[in-house]
């Protein structure tokens, strides 16, 4: 068995405060849109939390977007080409198939990389193209009066709104299937214990799970 | 206001002045006495008299009570309150009596301000202001009840003033449709109200102005045509506020974005808003589509969890 520290101290906080403000907003979002429906927050209490949370989330972004330019960390995120392609269909091939057949993981996690192809252009379109153009709308619905009367032809607002609201979707389907996923490693709390401690177990003896 | 009829305020006549005068000096007894902005002899002279609340005649015609006080305070702070009063009446007022000839005075408002040289720069447009007021319900009505209908018999010229961003909009709200309601008397029956089919009516009315659903969106630039409708040609679309139409979501929105702006400071108004209209981001295409795949995906995700449990038994049992 091998043990692999993997998660620095900084990223781990990032991630839990960025989790807490990703539900936050999710609910909060939720309770604005779906006002009046059953279990959700009042009104201006959920403007109040949502643009909180919102704020702190546009910190937390630009915190993790600096830890990766000054650390490390940032290096998990270059997208080696060589070989990209065949990594990416037996990584797919794998959660497709070869998992239900209790084959080997394709990947072993490493310092030099520890995301696998799929996750590496998954955090990649969520933290450097989602995110930003979620953080980017938000801010633009709360200073709209700065913005062009129509964007394409359209009304500002309604296209802050609808990219607003299209971009949070596909957030919450980004955090479903992260959910998901990370109970496919070598057993299914491995990878969760390794964003709790930061290290990364990698043992083909494990047996539990 | 509906006993106010302004517009005959210049039509008097001989017997009305007997009333006037009575009322004129019941009127001195502990009338407080202030000046307006615009500190010209001119206007001091008129107000000495005009200044008096209970400045008033009964139209023998119509046998309703015109009100001629003018309230200084209201004056100074209006959108004339720079003016002289013989800027827009004819000099010869300041005679006393006034001349006779005088009291079928015409006001143009449109011939005033179109004339300004700032005209075109305006927000508004007096000279489509017109074309729209010619439009208005008010103007194609043959109800007798809008007979003479004019600018002033919603702008009091002696006390209309634009509100500006950063007033609170609830008063802002509550002054606009107090014009409207001052004649629509209907409205504020709750038996005979037409708005009963609309949700939230007491809240609708706290927050957008009349006008927001009784005039169409303007094309020409100007935030508020002023082509009202008629109850029936307005809008009943709550899809229209409530969604995706872009003109009226951003008259809404943006109007109270600019006050949450004027009057909060940046950080207050990233924090708190009353800008956000309910269901502005409402999209039932995207709604549907985004929670079918969401829905989609969950399934998936539990087939391959079962999938993988399968599979996890089956090497168990292989192992044993």
């Amino acid at each position: 068995m091998s043990q692999l520290y993997l998660y620095a101290r900084w990223v781990r906080i990032w991630h839990w405060i960025n989790a807490l403000l990703f539900l936050t907003l999710m609910y909060s979002g939720a309770s604005m849109h779906f006002n009046g429906a059953v279990l959700l927050l009042d009104f201006q209490t959920a403007i109040t939390v949502h643009n909180t949370a919102g704020i702190l989330l546009t910190i937390g972004w630009i915190g993790f977007v600096i830890g990766n330019l000054i650390s490390t960390n940032g290096r998990h995120y270059h997208v080696q080409l060589k070989g990209f392609i065949g990594r990416l269909i037996a990584q797919s091939l794998y959660y497709g198939y070869g998992i239900f057949k209790n084959a080997p993981h394709p990947f072993h996690p490493s310092a030099e990389a520890k995301l696998n192809t799929l996750q590496q252009i998954t955090y990649i379109g969520v933290m450097y193209l989602l995110m930003p153009l979620l953080i980017i709308s938000g801010w633009a619905f709360l200073f709209s009066v700065y913005l062009p009367e129509t964007l394409l032809g359209i009304g500002s607002v309604w296209v802050v709104a609808m990219s607003h609201l299209t971009i949070a979707y596909l957030l919450v389907l980004f955090l479903l299937v992260h959910l998901y996923i990370i109970t496919t490693g070598e057993t299914v709390m491995t990878n969760m214990r390794a964003m709790l401690t930061g290290w990364h177990r990698d043992s083909h003896q494990e047996t539990e799970g | 206001m509906s006993d106010r009829n302004i517009d005959s305020r210049l039509k008097w006549t001989a017997p009305a002045l007997a009333a006037g005068w009575f009322l004129i000096l019941s009127g001195l007894v502990g009338t407080h006495v202030a000046c307006a902005g615009s500190e010209t002899a001119d206007n001091k002279a008129c107000l000495r008299c005009h200044q008096m609340t209970t400045l008033a005649y009964r139209d023998p015609e119509t046998g309703k009570i015109v009100d001629l006080s003018i309230d200084p305070k209201a004056l100074s702070h209006s959108a004339h309150g720079e003016l002289a009063c013989s800027d827009c009446h004819a000099p010869d007022f300041e005679r006393y009596p006034h001349p006779q000839r005088l009291k079928n005075e015409s006001l143009s408002c449109v011939r005033c301000h179109e004339g300004q040289d700032d005209a075109a720069e305006r927000l508004y447009r007096f000279q489509t202001i017109d074309e729209e007021f010619e439009h208005s319900v008010h103007a194609t009505s043959d109800d007798p009840k809008v007979a003479g209908f004019s600018c002033h018999s919603c702008h009091d010229p002696h006390a209309f003033r634009n509100s500006q961003v950063g007033e609170d909009i609830a008063q802002i709200v509550r002054a606009d449709n107090a014009i409207c309601l001052s004649c629509h008397t209907k409205v504020q029956d709750p038996l005979r109200d037409p708005h009963t089919w609309l949700p939230n009516r007491e809240k609708h009315q706290e927050s957008v102005r009349c006008l927001d659903c009784h005039t169409p969106v303007s094309e020409d630039g100007q935030t508020v045509s002023h082509q009202i409708l008629a109850g029936n040609d307005s809008n009943r679309d709550c899809v229209n506020c409530h969604s995706k139409k872009p003109q009226l979501l951003n008259r809404l929105y943006q109007y109270r974005s600019e006050t949450d702006l004027a009057n909060q400071g940046w950080v207050s108004k990233a924090l708190f808003n009353e800008a956000y209209v309910v269901g502005m981001s409402r999209s039932p295409l995207i709604d549907r589509l985004a929670l079918a795949i969401i829905g989609i995906t969950l399934l998936v995700l539990g087939a391959h969890g079962y999938g993988r449990y399968r599979a996890h038994r089956r090497s168990k049992e292989d192992q044993a």
